[in-house]
């Protein structure tokens, strides 16, 4: 019985941990989407300098993981608790970075302010946001409900960022002016692309704890096995 | 397609009154090893000890349905109960040499089943005692006392003194329990090998040694076969809840 309430001390504790993380890295997502849509380089750099909280906390879960596994040596829905949230962790410290990564190119933009509300930016990066809050819960409730939500989302907002990386490149055709913000709104897009695509990773973990599925890559696979 | 060595229909075990195995039902492939895991008193050891009759020697112990290795029902009248257990060796859990030389220990089986010359004996002893990956630690002193060798060395000289007498399946009631880390690694090593081989089926406690050696896993409870399937399964994604909660060890 030892090993039990020990091992569930450590299984709360990591969490505690995951969801702190998540919390974080929501906050960075919210207050960078708000820095870019209303050019406020005071929050982006708000944004830049919290990244050490993420990475350290980053940090944290991992050595508690590595622990567990040392120490505990989890199976079943244990271990599959742990491995995923290595990866849920590891999914997250990369939003968290592309958070900074938006808050650092705001201030190029500052000369063209209109230029990526003009593109749809601003309404698929609040997309972004609302995505992420979904993700948040899901690492919370684990209801899988939300996790089919997130997948759908996730195909919406990757689609709409490949729509509006298209418009910005032949803006940039036209205008060669605008090349140097038209990149830094390209990359932005991009990177929200990204985050769209981590929090679909986060999702596929969190099916893999509850029912033990490995659903990455799903399509590929089945294309291939077809 | 795997082939079938062991294979239960609705085994039902009572000693004197008491059901010890309810109704169990299983395929055990040949040349795997099969671990079988579950709480003190849930059946396992009974179950393993029925694959060789060991149960027979127990005069309370009563059987239903039926065990069949290779096809044939081993609680048949006309099985020869001596060469069933030629056929189904065993390992126990308390290494057991007889008090003679190394030898000899391996050499009995063989002496009772009738082999006296004296080449063909050293070759056997030899063979099993390679077989048992102990050879190259006593190859030197065969004719000095097996009482003098360590545990772990003592456990594989009676796995050797059990390949002896050539067996097809090889039962092992928590072979490692009383060893230290280094000799259960070297059982288990063993194990693995010798699976080539022969068919192993091993009850363990040991959760972590389950999931290193064992191709499949069985988990009794209270006399039931409460769930048999692969151990990477079992052991990630089990679909019995009772299973989890065993294994992750809340149970009760």
């Amino acid at each position: 019985m030892e090993k039990y309430r020990i091992f569930d001390n450590e299984l709360e504790k990591l969490t505690e941990r995951v969801v702190k993380m998540s919390h974080l890295v929501e906050e960075q997502i919210s207050n960078a989407i708000l820095a870019l849509n209303n050019y406020d380089i005071e929050l982006a750099k708000h944004v830049i300098e919290n990244d050490n909280k993420v990475d350290k906390l980053d940090v944290k879960i991992d050595k508690l993981c590595q622990k567990i596994f040392a120490l505990q040596q989890p199976v079943a829905t244990d271990l599959r608790y742990i491995i995923s949230s290595l990866k849920i962790n590891n999914d997250l410290e990369r939003i968290g970075d592309h958070a900074v990564n938006i808050a650092k190119r705001i201030d190029a933009l500052s000369d063209y302010t209109n230029f990526s509300k003009e593109f749809g930016v601003d309404e698929v990066a609040n997309k972004t946001v609302l995505l992420y809050k979904d993700v948040d819960q899901l690492i919370k409730t684990h209801n899988l409900v939300l996790a089919s939500d997130i997948f759908q989302n996730a195909i919406i907002i990757k689609d709409s960022c490949h729509k509006i990386s298209e418009k910005i490149i032949e803006e940039m055709m036209q205008q060669k002016e605008v090349i140097v913000v038209a990149t830094n709104i390209m990359i932005i897009v991009n990177l929200i692309e990204r985050i769209a695509s981590y929090s679909t990773n986060v999702a596929e973990s969190i099916i893999f704890v509850v029912e033990g599925k490995i659903v990455k890559h799903q399509k590929k696979i089945e294309e291939e096995i077809d | 397609m795997k082939n079938l060595k062991i294979h239960t229909e609705n085994m039902y075990l009572y000693y004197g009154s008491k059901m010890a195995l309810n109704n169990v039902s299983i395929e055990i492939p040949e040349n795997k090893v099969t671990a079988l895991i579950g709480p003190s008193g849930c059946g396992k050891s009974t179950f393993l000890r029925s694959l060789n009759r060991m149960n027979d020697l127990i005069d309370s112990v009563k059987i239903e349905g039926n065990i069949f290795i290779d096809d044939i029902n081993i609680y048949d009248k006309n099985i020869d109960v001596v060469n069933l257990r030629k056929k189904v060796g065993m390992v126990f859990q308390k290494s057991n040499p007889f008090a003679k030389s190394i030898f000899e220990n391996v050499a009995y089986g063989p002496r009772i089943n009738g082999i006296n010359n004296n080449n063909e004996l050293t070759e056997i002893v030899e063979k099993s005692l390679q077989n048992a990956a102990i050879w190259d630690e006593v190859k030197d002193r065969l004719h000095d006392s097996a009482l003098g060798l360590s545990g772990g060395q003592q456990q594989r000289l009676c796995i050797a003194r059990t390949l002896a007498v050539n067996p097809e399946v090889i039962l092992m009631d928590e072979p490692a329990s009383a060893l230290d880390p280094i000799s259960t690694s070297k059982i288990e090593e063993l194990i693995v090998q010798l699976k080539e081989n022969y068919t192993i089926v091993i009850v363990t406690h040991n959760m972590q040694q389950a999931a290193r050696i064992s191709d499949d896993t069985a988990f009794f409870y209270l006399g039931e076969l409460i769930e048999f399937g692969k151990t990477k399964k079992i052991f990630t994604n089990p679909d019995k809840k009772q299973t989890e909660d065993y294994i992750t060890g809340r149970f009760g």
